[in-house]
């Protein structure tokens, strides 16, 4: 640990709250139904809007004739997406591509003359109620000239192919590189090399709540007041500000408490700045909920992977060579191009492989865009290495797990600079492995898979290790590894803390009201927590990339430190003791030395605002603190490589999976599973624990049986839980989850994320227990999903 | 979110419900997939025939017969003893039936023949307990045997003015029966269910042996296994062969977003002598 990771953490207080499995504070609202998602809200005078959307992947708008819809029953008007680009402007893009040398096109809330996918906003109509719209929206007559599609890769990469964007030449939005290009000289050396790839199908998040926005132009004065579901408030009024082209202090953003997020929810949706149009435009508040069906248009993680790994004899692997192509779908001014980026950037995941070298390709064809999604591409690396890893103690005979611990970055190397340019800041991956095989009793599980094989039954063992970079910033983008908190106490004792971070649901809230209860000497029950409001909170990025406790809480916790010394000059004054001697504790400011002196700090709180010259004058008065918290291990000049280290923090778990596979029927059993899982210091361990098993759960769904799948014309075919067929309670076993804790050298807290957990390492490890089970029958996959159809197809083909 | 107007009808008899009938209605029984295919603006109707007052609940013996009315739900199957005794094979079909309490309490018999889904439980459960429609037009009724009512996917011989308003089964008291079925997960639909009923050797009618596949072709398809015994037993791998056989000379074989026909053609031989299997192993009268 370095000098500026000691300077960096102030003096950890004796923890009453943090690292208690507190329940969430406002957990009865959410049980009840109390809670007031966006859907839930309701202003006077509201009107309701339908989207009318292309029914073409590629196409031509010739003609759009309105006046049918706008005479029909309840209709408020009609907006055309000619209409919009007059009176708004594109949408800003979270990430832009051209930063990187690549290729963007405009984004807009309706399309204008060219649709380039299914699915499309073209039109909206506003109505009186939500039926009126639909009904409305029906009655648009659209005239399109249909013109060809590419919907996969190879027809995008053709020669021939048709273009998304025919102004950009090709289909590529951007290309480029990571790591030494050295691959074929130190294989040249290795005693071995082999080949792999790996395909990945398109999967989406499916929150609980789909997407809704609410927006109330106010003609008066001239500003808006936008509710949404939105992870990120106060970049989302950036963006409402430039497309609407209003100030920005003219814009409040709210967002109210969320049911789930997944990265489905970074600003960048069409629909976020319609909604502002359309009220402002039609002088009415206007609400749009996001149907189940047009939520599955979101989703992303398509992708080809081929590798090659020069490894030794001993299983120790000396270069890595990826090629990856990324089917991102139409541009989209959201984060999802980004996680192919991100994807290439994680590899070699947390393995001591200095010679890794990743060549990324990301490729438009006519589908929905990508949005951003858990773990936004880290997986890729992910799986990738998993499958290497299972692939090389294949070929040399060695248990995969004794290959992960000859290739692990060993616990003494860190902080650990990857061939990619991260710098890994901390972790036990060894100790993580052993914990992880010792839960599930790898070793008796081997034994009897043997029995089982004899038996004719087909066993597979999994092993995942996941290693997540996580808190990145970003230059020139709101991406940020920094976010701010106020902690205010009033008169009366009571704590309300503002922040910039948000939650999707997994409880910071809670862990911000337990790092406040600890430093100030409140119960958590006395701390209010704000959130999600650009008028009330400072500023921050919401929830993204894994930081909101990390940075937010980093926030909190220093201005709850403000607070916390306040308290205890004023108290010194008053019990007439030195400062350093005051405890803030269980609601009282207490003389360490002398129990018998005490006071409430309801007392200290009101004495620090009427009596402050006469105890503590130093102290500038009114208990309110604003700080931000900001990241110290942060690099965007490049190095003397050209290499950048935008991410902080780096969690890591392994998971293992015990899965039977019916060998007459394809079907994949989880029959056990465990994951010991290291994000440093633990705030709330129910918190992190529910992170993780959602993760996890999100994960095998991925491996085994989710699908979006698209006809041969580019329309939807998944759009219901009945054909996308996410991974019930009664699917699973009850996952045991172990931890293990290599604090953060950097953040102030000690703290890791763990937002984006779980997913990986599942997938992973779900690919490698399937081909274990395959490879006695000498069957093999490289595909997801592990469906059943493609395992029965493998086993079949093996058989003839 | 339904955006079509439509009239809503709730007649108190059959007879009045088969007057309404034109070819622009829709009937429903519990609404499981009426409800949601009006929210995904796949059928606009402009009139829907809600049956659920018309009378056309109960489950009732007459003589040899059992008849359970259209109208009746999931859970009314589950909760009669009558069914548990006579029809052991439709209770088991009930428990298995995706979607939980919501569809057990809401969803229908009658509406799950009528609706004639290769994704169902119901029709091939009912075709292979030798079950028969009772139809109700307003030219009056008529009852079709099961194993021609059903047509194709998602059709049967309903005609545009017709109801179903009951089925009546002969007790399967005396038969062995089994039931299994292949789901990718508990909220998938069956991608292929099977229906097996075994008559014992001393039975009146002798060995007989049968299983109903559903999800494989557009309608239920019986598959007769009594070639397949051997010393009264069931040979598996030529129950296998036999059910290959049939399903190979299907005409239109059933696929969908969640399985392909190839991948159905491959395990109907698999899941259909699993239902075998489990006839051949429990009691006369047991359910399944």
């Amino acid at each position: 640990m370095s000098l500026e990771a000691d300077l960096a953490r102030p003096a950890q207080p004796a923890s009453a709250y943090v690292g208690d499995r507190q329940r969430k504070h406002n957990g009865n609202s959410f049980l009840t139904g109390e809670v007031m998602y966006t859907a839930d809200l309701t202003l006077p005078n509201l009107a309701h809007v339908a989207i009318l959307r292309s029914p073409h992947a590629h196409a031509h708008v010739r003609r759009m004739d309105t006046r049918a819809a706008e005479s029909m029953p309840g209709v408020v008007g009609v907006l055309t997406g000619a209409q919009a680009a007059a009176i708004s402007d594109p949408i800003p893009f979270l990430l832009d591509p051209a930063g990187l040398g690549g290729k963007n096109a405009p984004v807009r809330c309706l399309a204008g003359d060219e649709v380039v996918y299914a699915g499309q906003p073209v039109a909206a109509v506003l109505a009186d109620t939500p039926a009126d719209a639909a009904a409305a929206a029906r009655a648009i007559d659209v005239d399109y000239e249909v013109l060809p599609a590419v919907l996969d890769i190879k027809t995008a990469l053709a020669a021939d192919a048709a273009l998304v964007y025919p102004d950009w030449g090709d289909n590529v939005m951007l290309a480029g590189a990571f790591g030494p290009d050295d691959f074929e000289t130190q294989a040249a050396t290795a005693d071995h090399v082999l080949e792999g790839e790996l395909r990945i199908q398109r999967s989406t998040p499916s929150p609980m709540e789909t997407r809704a926005y609410i927006a109330d132009w106010d003609q008066r004065r001239s500003a808006l007041t936008w509710y949404g579901t939105t992870q990120n408030p106060h970049p989302q009024r950036f963006v409402l500000a430039k497309a609407l082209r209003i100030p920005e202090h003219s814009i409040r953003v709210i967002a109210p408490p969320a049911g789930g997020a997944f990265g489905l929810k970074m600003h960048g949706h069409p629909e976020e700045t319609l909604v502002a149009v359309l009220s402002r435009q039609f002088g009415r508040p206007v609400k749009w909920v996001e149907s189940r069906a047009e939520c599955l248009l979101q989703g992303g993680r398509e992708q080809l992977q081929r590798f090659r790994v020069a490894y030794d004899n001993d299983g120790r692997v000396r270069a890595f060579y990826d090629e990856f192509t990324a089917d991102h779908g139409a541009m989209a001014a959201g984060a999802g191009w980004g996680m192919a980026f991100v994807g290439a950037n994680s590899f070699p995941s947390g393995y001591d492989i200095q010679h890794c070298r990743v060549e990324y390709k990301i490729v438009v064809t006519n589908k929905p865009p990508s949005v951003g999604m858990k773990p936004f591409g880290k997986d890729s690396a992910v799986v990738v290495l998993e499958r290497a890893m299972d692939l090389v103690a294949e070929a040399t005979g060695l248990d995969p797990a004794e290959v992960r611990r000859r290739n692990f970055v060993a616990a003494d190397l860190f902080p650990y600079t990857a061939a990619s340019g991260m710098v890994l800041d901390s972790g036990s991956y060894h100790s993580v492995l052993e914990n992880a095989l010792t839960m599930i009793d790898y070793d008796r599980r081997r034994t009897d898979q043997q029995v089982a094989r004899l038996a004719g039954r087909a066993i597979g063992i999994g092993i995942g290790f996941e290693m997540l970079a996580e808190g990145a910033d970003v230059p020139a983008s709101f991406v940020t590894a920094y976010d701010s908190a106020t902690v205010r106490v009033d008169p009366s004792g009571h704590v309300t803390v503002l922040t910039g971070a948000t939650s999707p649901g997994g409880g910071n809230d809670t862990a911000f009201a337990q790092i406040v209860a600890d430093r100030v000497g409140v119960g958590p029950a006395d701390v209010e927590v704000v959130q999600g409001d650009t008028a009330l909170c400072p500023y921050g990025t919401g929830n993204l990339s894994s930081r909101g406790l990390v940075v937010g809480g980093g926030a909190v916790a220093l201005a709850a430190d403000d607070i916390g010394e306040k308290l205890r000059a004023i108290a010194a004054g008053m019990l007439q003791v030195g400062r350093g001697e005051i405890e803030l504790r269980d609601g009282f400011a207490t003389a360490s030395g002398d129990p018998s002196k005490a006071l409430p700090l309801a007392v200290v709180a009101n004495a620090a605002y009427t009596l402050g010259y006469v105890f503590a004058p130093d102290i500038e008065p009114a208990l309110e603190s604003t700080r931000a918290f900001k990241m110290p291990n942060v690099r965007q000049v490049p190095d003397d490589q050209g290499r950048y280290s935008m991410y902080t923090t780096f969690s890591n778990a392994v998971y293992v999976s015990v899965i039977e596979l019916c060998t007459e029927t394809g079907v994949v059993e989880v029959i056990d599973h465990a994951i010991v899982h290291d994000c440093g210091t633990q705030v709330n361990p129910l918190f992190v624990e529910g992170q993780v098993r959602g993760g996890v759960v999100m994960g095998i769904g991925a491996a085994i049986g989710e699908t979006i799948v698209y006809d041969s014309t580019g329309h939807l075919s998944s759009d219901s839980f009945k054909q996308y067929l996410l991974r019930r309670a009664i699917d699973l076993p009850s996952l045991a989850v172990g931890h293990e804790v290599t604090p953060s050298p950097f953040s102030n807290l000690g703290a890791k994320g763990v937002g984006e957990s779980g997913y990986a390492a599942a997938e992973a490890s779900l690919m490698g227990a399937v081909n274990d089970a395959l490879n006695p029958l000498g069957a093999r996959v490289d595909d997801f999903p592990l469906s059943a159809e493609r395992l029965l197809r493998s086993i079949q083909a093996a058989r003839s | 979110m339904i955006s079509a107007s439509f009239r809503y009808e709730t007649p108190s008899s059959a007879a009045e419900a088969a007057g309404l009938l034109n070819a622009g209605a829709q009937v429903m029984g519990g609404g499981t997939w009426v409800v949601p295919a009006l929210n995904h603006g796949v059928r606009q109707p402009k009139v829907i025939i809600d049956l659920r007052r018309a009378g056309l609940g109960g489950i009732e013996r007459d003589g040899d017969t059992v008849r359970v009315g259209a109208t009746c739900t999931y859970a009314d199957v589950l909760t009669s003893s009558l069914v548990a005794t006579e029809l052991p094979l439709l209770k088991t079909m009930a428990l298995g039936v995706t979607g939980g309490r919501q569809i057990l309490n809401q969803g229908t018999i009658g509406g799950s023949v009528a609706a004639a889904r290769p994704s169902s439980d119901a029709p091939a459960v009912v075709v292979a307990l030798g079950g028969r429609v009772v139809v109700l037009g307003p030219d009056g009724g008529r009852i079709v045997d099961a194993d021609t009512f059903f047509v194709g996917p998602e059709r049967t011989v309903l005609g545009s003015n017709e109801i179903v308003v009951a089925l009546e089964f002969s007790s399967a008291r005396g038969l062995h029966v089994g039931y299994s079925k292949l789901k990718h997960g508990a909220s998938s639909w069956p991608i292929v269910t099977a229906a097996a009923v075994l008559r014992d050797a001393d039975a009146a009618g002798g060995p007989a042996v049968a299983v109903t596949l559903g999800g494989i072709a557009g309608a239920p398809l019986s598959v007769d296994l009594g070639d397949c015994l051997v010393d009264g037993q069931v040979e598996e791998n030529r129950a296998r062969t036999a059910i290959a056989e049939q399903v190979d000379l299907i005409e239109a074989p059933w696929s969908d977003v969640i399985a392909s026909a190839e991948y159905r053609r491959a395990v109907a031989p698999v899941v259909g002598v699993r239902a075998v299997r489990m006839a051949a192993g429990s009691t006369a009268g047991d359910p399944a």
